[in-house]
């Protein structure tokens, strides 16, 4: 048997790694890349848990999480597009439009 | 008299148990008036504002009536009566109707209810207001015809009188004060009508700025009866309870059904205070808990009296607060008849005549308030000497008359004082419509020395006039004027203070003076008015009578000025035996608990013979001598030595009283100038420096440095937010393990 | 040493390799493709857990449908390599500092933790992580959040196509 503590400990280091990324990376595709890191290492421990008590709810969570991933990916890629489009640039140093 | 008349007089139209519930109509009709005339006024034209505003006070007044017939109802042999809520279930309060509409505001064990109470004393109040009211509602319909803000004017007119009913109706102190404030502003309101005109404006910001003196007087004094109910509910003991005709059990329960501030709980407490009930609680007991710890019952009972008289003295012009009264006939006439004569400014009177259960517990109070009185009354009716202008005459007249009524509230003639109240509304108001009737028809000219000669041209108004003028002097003795002046003279001589017995003396005597000068300036407004030939300075060169509006009320009131001197008669049998003038019988129902008070607490005597055959005859021969020397001065001495200079002493006199006895200068020395460099001072330092510049730009200073360097966070770089949300959560996770590690 | 410890470490150092190369890479396109690997050995853990239909949804939903959208978009885009890897400004920095720490603090935490796995008898376990237990609880507990999920999706969907397009 596995540890449950050990399936934690790799989620925390992946969603560390996502978190990363996302804090660190340029491009917004990458940043949404590391932000489907984070969202992966959650369902991780969702699933760790589920394990842990025996109970399935954990995985009726992980199943919303990915659900709501594939909308968030969706609309995050439309906004990508079409801000290339009108600027031309995916870099997040270009769009600093977050402000006034 | 017929049998069945006077059970029909005794019979009441509409029940009082069927009619009390329907006592705040008689508020609300004219307050609904001044809500339709205010808002919709200039939209409806000039002729619906009158039939709005004057139909509303008619209802007032109908309704008036209603409810002073129900108060005296007597059907089958049954007097009509209410059981007291603070005292026991046979103690009844007779010939009173009363509606408890619910509480208005409660705030811990404290609380108030919107109670409305009418009685005889309130009654006669409510068919003056709206019936005076009424009468100059009428006459105002043609003395603002030429006016464009008629619409404003009747509405400041309804909302004053809506506020005048509030102030006699309530039941309690604080509803009162609710009233007394509205007076206040429709008074302020009106004097200030003509706004464009600064002088008016200013007049009525005078009248309003004095008056908070007093209501501050008033609120203060509320708030010590307050205390001193809560006090004595703790310390009364059974016996207390029992000189007071109720019950531990049933006081607090009208205390916390009715607030504290009730006017027949006050009464209630003021019955068990004398020391003769042998309770735990009398004049002399310490109050032993509370803000006020330490201080007797008396004494706060004296300082609370006191504050309130400084309150009546400013709603009432007396001394020290009567100087915005003169000013306040900046207003239209009109107003000044119906405020600042007949009704808003005998608030005083009305609120000591109402609480004159509690007055008669010190001596000390009642006298001051007496001799306040008189040296008002005496220096208005010295002033009133030189004034030329008529309106002046007639406010420093007011302000005499008002004097002498407070002389008779302060030494307990409170019968009397809410007699000559009424006698007053009608001839002063009286006056004061023909006055402003002779300022209608002479091109708005105030001064009497460039008038004259105007009974020919004006019969109607002359007639009404003098006949005001005999009411007031007391020259002709079958008046109303004369025999309640006389009445309040009469028991200012016979009443005694104890401790202070000198006070009746000196006040009977000022009396005498005051109606020797009432008759002489009263006399002389008349004589140059109507009498003799016309000034060459009058701006027209005939006068034109009023139309029927203004005349019809002047004859009515008139009328009424004549008539009312039957109440003085003593024509009703008193209960121990002889007879007593009608309006004390009348009013007794209302002020037997004060004669309670007052034989136990043994604080006042109060005399209750009636005046002889030789004390009229007295009293008119002094009213007698004082026209008679106007008579002499303005008919005979002064037209004799036209074109010969005015004798220096004349002179002098005159000076003096035309410059108010320097009242207004002494005013200005003492208040004035000390006030305005303290204000300037607070204005340097508090507002320019402190406020200005340390508050107001200061924090405007530093919200605009503060909001620059914030700028710098907002750089628009939506990792740059994220960086601060991971070290937020770092930061919070970090404390979370240091919380579980330690 | 049994075997499910020795799937779970190899699974889980290519996981992290994966994962590293997907914030390292200078590409977006070989991004995408360490992303790939990630989901699929994330799979293979999945799976350890006993959670076989959340894995094969993670393969066909996240491997599948999402990495196909994103390789997509990056053709579309036509982007290459990155000229440079971004200024290590001062956010950048603390950032990327805070997520190392905030690894260090987990660690710490989880560290101190011994959770096992539920100890199930025969029946629970055939019954655990299938199909049908996931449908019943999604279908009858969970049916008013399947539905918001559902609209959720229907709105993005259309959000998509009206922000992406630029004429509509």
């Amino acid at each position: 048997m596995v540890p449950i503590t050990y399936y934690l400990l790799l989620a925390a280091a992946l969603f560390c790694m996502g978190m990363f990324g996302v804090l660190v990376r340029t491009n917004a595709l990458v940043v949404f890349m590391c932000v489907e890191l984070m969202l992966n290492a959650v369902n991780l421990t969702f699933l760790a848990f589920a394990r842990m008590h025996g109970n399935s709810v954990g995985h009726v969570s992980a199943f919303f999480v990915i659900a709501v991933a594939a909308a968030e990916a969706a609309i995050g890629l439309a906004i990508v597009i079409a801000v290339f489009r009108s600027r031309g640039s995916v870099n997040v140093d270009d769009i600093r439009t977050m402000k006034h | 008299m017929d049998g069945s008349l006077v059970e029909f007089f005794r019979t009441a139209p509409i029940p009082p148990e069927v009619f009390s519930p329907s006592l705040g109509l008689i508020i609300l009709l004219p307050l609904l008036g001044a809500f339709v005339c205010g808002v919709f006024g200039k939209w409806l034209g000039r002729a619906n504002v009158h039939l709005v505003a004057c139909s509303a006070i008619a209802g007032a007044f109908v309704l008036s009536l209603l409810a002073f017939w129900a108060t005296s109802d007597a059907a089958g042999g049954r007097v009509v009566s209410m059981v007291n809520p603070f005292g026991l279930e046979r103690d009844t309060i007779r010939y009173a109707i009363a509606h408890d509409y619910g509480t208005w505001f409660a705030a811990g064990d404290f609380r108030v209810n919107f109670g409305l109470l009418v009685d005889h004393l309130s009654g006669i109040l409510l068919l003056i207001i709206t019936g005076v009211g009424f009468l100059i509602h009428l006459y105002s319909t043609s003395y603002m015809e030429h006016d464009d803000g008629y619409w404003r004017f009747f509405a400041y007119l309804n909302l004053f009188v809506a506020a005048m009913l509030t102030l006699v109706m309530a039941d309690n102190l604080v509803l009162l004060f609710v009233g007394w404030e509205g007076v206040g502003m429709a008074s302020y309101l009106l004097i200030g009508f003509w706004y464009t005109d600064s002088a008016k404006a200013w007049a009525g910001r005078k009248a309003f700025v004095t008056n908070r003196i007093g209501d501050f007087a008033f609120l203060i004094a509320t708030f010590l009866l307050i205390l001193t109910v809560g006090a004595f509910n703790r310390q009364a003991d059974a016996r207390d309870y029992n000189a007071a005709g109720s019950s531990r059990a049933r006081y607090e329960q009208g205390i916390s059904q009715r607030g504290p501030v009730t006017f027949k709980g006050l009464e209630k407490m003021a019955l068990a205070l004398p020391e003769g009930t042998g309770g735990a609680v009398s004049l002399a007991t310490p109050i032993e808990s509370g803000p006020l710890a330490g201080y007797t019952f008396g004494g706060v009972m004296t300082a609370a009296l006191l504050l309130f008289l400084l309150g009546a003295a400013g709603k009432s012009a007396q001394l020290p607060l009567y100087v915005w009264l003169p000013d306040a006939m900046a207003g239209p006439t009109p107003v000044s008849a119906l405020i600042h004569a007949a009704t808003m400014v005998t608030a005083g009177v009305y609120l000591f005549c109402r609480m004159s259960s509690l007055l008669v517990l010190s001596p000390t109070a009642m006298a001051t308030i007496a001799i306040v009185g008189a040296l008002t009354s005496l220096l208005a009716a010295l002033i009133a000497f030189a004034q030329d202008d008529i309106k002046k005459v007639l406010a420093y007249s007011t302000v005499s008359q008002l004097g002498i009524m407070f002389m008779g509230v302060g030494m307990g003639v409170f019968w009397a004082a809410a007699m000559h109240l009424m006698t007053h509304a009608f001839f002063k108001a009286c006056l004061f419509l023909g006055a402003g009737s002779v300022m209608h028809g002479n091109g708005d000219e105030t001064d009497i020395k460039k008038l004259g000669g105007l009974w020919k041209e004006m019969k109607w108004t002359h007639a009404t006039f003098l006949i005001s003028t005999l009411a007031i002097t007391g020259i002709f003795p079958f008046m109303s004027g004369f025999f309640s002046k006389d009445a309040i003279f009469h028991g200012v001589h016979h009443n005694h203070l104890h401790g202070l017995e000198w006070v009746s003396t000196f006040v009977y005597v000022m009396g005498l003076l005051i109606t020797a000068s009432t008759a002489f300036y009263m006399s002389r407004v008349y004589l140059l008015t109507f009498t003799g030939k016309r000034s060459k300075e009058a701006k027209l060169a005939h006068a034109h009578e009023s139309a029927w509006h203004m005349t019809l009320p002047l004859v009515i009131l008139a009328f009424l000025a004549f008539v009312t001197f039957v109440y003085a008669l003593p024509l009703m049998p008193r209960t121990g035996g002889g007879m007593q003038p009608v309006f004390e019988n009348f009013l007794s129902p209302v002020l037997r608990p004060a004669e309670a008070v007052a034989r136990a607490a043994e604080t006042v005597h109060l005399d209750t013979s009636t005046p002889a055959v030789g004390d009229y005859f007295f009293a008119w021969l002094v009213a007698l001598s004082g026209g008679a020397a106007a008579a002499f001065a303005y008919l005979k001495f002064f037209p004799s030595r036209v074109g010969q200079p005015v004798p220096a002493f004349a002179r002098a006199v005159r000076r003096t009283a035309v410059n108010k006895f320097y009242v207004d200068e002494l005013y200005e020395f003492i208040i004035i100038r000390p006030v305005k460099f303290t204000a300037f001072i607070l204005f340097r330092v508090v507002d320019a420096l402190v406020i200005d510049t340390v508050l107001v730009r200061g924090t405007a200073y530093v919200t605009e440095k503060v909001g620059l360097g914030l700028r710098r966070l907002q750089t628009g770089d939506a990792q740059a937010y994220a960086a601060i949300m991971a070290l937020a959560i770092l930061g919070g996770a970090v404390y979370a393990l240091l919380q579980v590690l330690s | 040493m049994n075997i499910e410890l020795v799937l779970f470490g190899v699974f889980a150092v290519m996981t992290l390799l994966s994962a590293g190369l997907v914030i390292t890479a200078r590409s977006p396109i070989n991004s995408a493709m360490a992303l790939v690997s990630t989901f699929f050995f994330l799979a293979g853990i999945y799976v350890l857990l006993w959670a076989h239909t959340v894995a094969v949804i993670q393969v066909l939903v996240y491997a599948g449908a999402i990495m196909v959208l994103f390789l997509f978009v990056i053709m579309l885009l036509n982007l290459g390599d990155a000229p440079h890897r971004g200024k290590p400004t001062v956010t950048r920095l603390l950032g990327g500092a805070s997520a190392v720490g905030l690894l260090a603090v987990l660690g710490v935490t989880l560290g101190r933790m011994d959770a096992q796995p539920a100890r199930l008898d025969a029946q629970a376990q055939a019954a655990f992580g299938t199909m049908a237990a996931i449908g019943q609880s999604i279908f009858t507990t969970w049916l008013l959040p399947f539905e918001a999920v559902s609209l959720l999706l229907l709105v993005a969907m259309v959000g998509a196509v009206v922000v992406a397009k630029s004429r509509i």
